[in-house]
């Protein structure tokens, strides 16, 4: 090896040289201070090489490996359902408003039925329940963090038929957001009646969700 | 670079957490690394079973923690191969553990494995293997991982000996430009490729 032909230190490091290239190397490493601190820093690279396994190199999908990935899938989906479900009710919500809507304008009253019970609440979820003394009306809220919004979920009984309700919710600077309207069914004014929906307040801003008429009269609040 | 598809999978689809994001993000993960994990699982493990059951895992809790994988702008496949490396290990633990110390089993955290020091540095590694030229990378995992010599890696690659060997150097050189947060050699830049 030439004096300070430092370009076969790599291949020398990697273990990569013949034999007798590596003796060379060796003999030249014995006389020469510098090629031997340039070998410190290589062999240190070297060692970060190792923090990496081999197959880190391979590309692609397993062969044969078709099992793997539905079953995979499979935990994902299952895992993933109750999310599906709650921003298929979101949707519902969101309907809900637009029908109400359109029965306003043709003066038709269309009752909303409630939709499926609440799952299990996520966590940071808050839940408050609170009846009215005036109106009679109970109301169970439970509010559910979001990205920076929140998801208004309320469970009403004694609720009247035909009621066309909007949900308010208020936030600690005292602005009030509406969170969506709907009608009460007869089914809904007997059995209570379940609303949904989002606000982009985050949950630790959100200070109270009121139910109120269309034509503004007070039917309930919870403080959360 | 694999984060950009990981990336671009969540901000197609919106809420990764919808099972149609959840699916299209498992699906390309494992189309790019699913051969790598197992492979390495399996050698791991010993067991083809056992490594199926580590991937599929390490799969899920990559959806669960999509959130690191796309903000974090590291090397999606070191992330994997740690969070399969800690699995084994935990797995090995508990079962070595179990007959006298259930108790402390139970309550050990699994979190613990998944920001461990040596996770990081797969991680790392790999990265700034990411950040050198194809050429540099090329001739690494030839010398290095795959443990050819010279010549073999030169028939490999269809380069001189002399190439390997000066290659090899300059890329040890730029990988420790950048671990060391140096710029990276010019001929690195722009050649990225994955």
């Amino acid at each position: 090896m030439n004096e300070h032909d430092s370009s076969q230190l790599g291949a020398y490091v990697l273990g990569a040289l013949e034999p007798d290239e590596a003796r060379e190397v060796d003999q030249h490493l014995a006389t020469c201070a510098d090629c031997r601190a340039e070998l410190a820093e290589l062999e240190e690279m070297k060692e970060f090489l190792g923090e990496v396994p081999p197959e880190a190199f391979l590309e692609g999908p397993p062969p044969d490996g078709d099992l793997l990935l539905q079953r995979t899938l499979r935990e994902v989906r299952t895992t993933a359902a109750p999310e599906r479900r709650r921003r298929s009710r979101w949707l519902m919500a969101a309907a809900a408003v637009v029908v109400i809507a359109g029965a306003l304008a043709g003066g038709i009253l269309i009752g909303r039925q409630s939709v499926s019970p609440a799952d299990a609440p996520v966590a940071g979820a808050k839940q408050v329940i609170a009846t009215d003394g005036t109106t009679g009306t109970t109301m169970a809220t439970t509010v559910e963090p979001r990205g920076g919004w929140s998801w208004v979920e309320v469970k009403l009984t004694g609720l009247k038929a035909g009621a066309e309700c909007e949900m308010l919710v208020t936030d600690k600077g005292g602005k009030t957001w509406v969170a969506g309207t709907w009608s009460v069914s007869e089914k809904s004014a007997r059995e209570g009646s379940w609303f949904a929906g989002g606000v982009l307040v985050p949950i630790d801003q959100v200070k109270s969700v009121q139910i109120r008429t269309l034509q503004g009269q007070h039917v309930v609040t919870t403080e959360v | 670079m694999w984060v950009p598809a990981v990336a671009g999978i969540v901000r197609s689809v919106g809420d990764y957490r919808s099972p149609e994001a959840a699916e299209a993000l498992v699906r390309v993960l494992y189309a790019e690394h699913g051969r790598s994990l197992l492979a390495y699982a399996t050698r791991l493990t010993g067991d083809r079973a056992a490594a199926e059951d580590v991937v599929q895992e390490t799969l899920v809790r990559a959806w669960k923690h999509a959130d690191d994988l796309t903000e974090g702008k590291g090397s999606v496949r070191g992330w994997l191969l740690t969070v399969a490396r800690n699995i084994v290990t935990d797995r090995a633990r508990a079962r070595a553990a179990r007959p006298t110390e259930v108790a402390d089993v139970e309550e050990r955290t699994p979190v613990e494995g998944d920001h461990s020091e040596s996770v990081v540095n797969t991680m790392v590694v790999l990265d700034a293997l990411d950040q050198v030229s194809a050429e540099h990378r090329e001739v690494l995992v030839q010398l290095y991982y795959r443990g050819r010599s010279v010549a073999e890696a030169a028939k490999e690659l269809g380069v001189p000996p002399g190439t390997v060997k000066s290659r090899s150097y300059y890329a040890l050189r730029a990988l420790r430009a950048v671990m060391s947060g140096d710029p990276v050699p010019a001929r690195g830049k722009g050649e990225v490729a994955r």
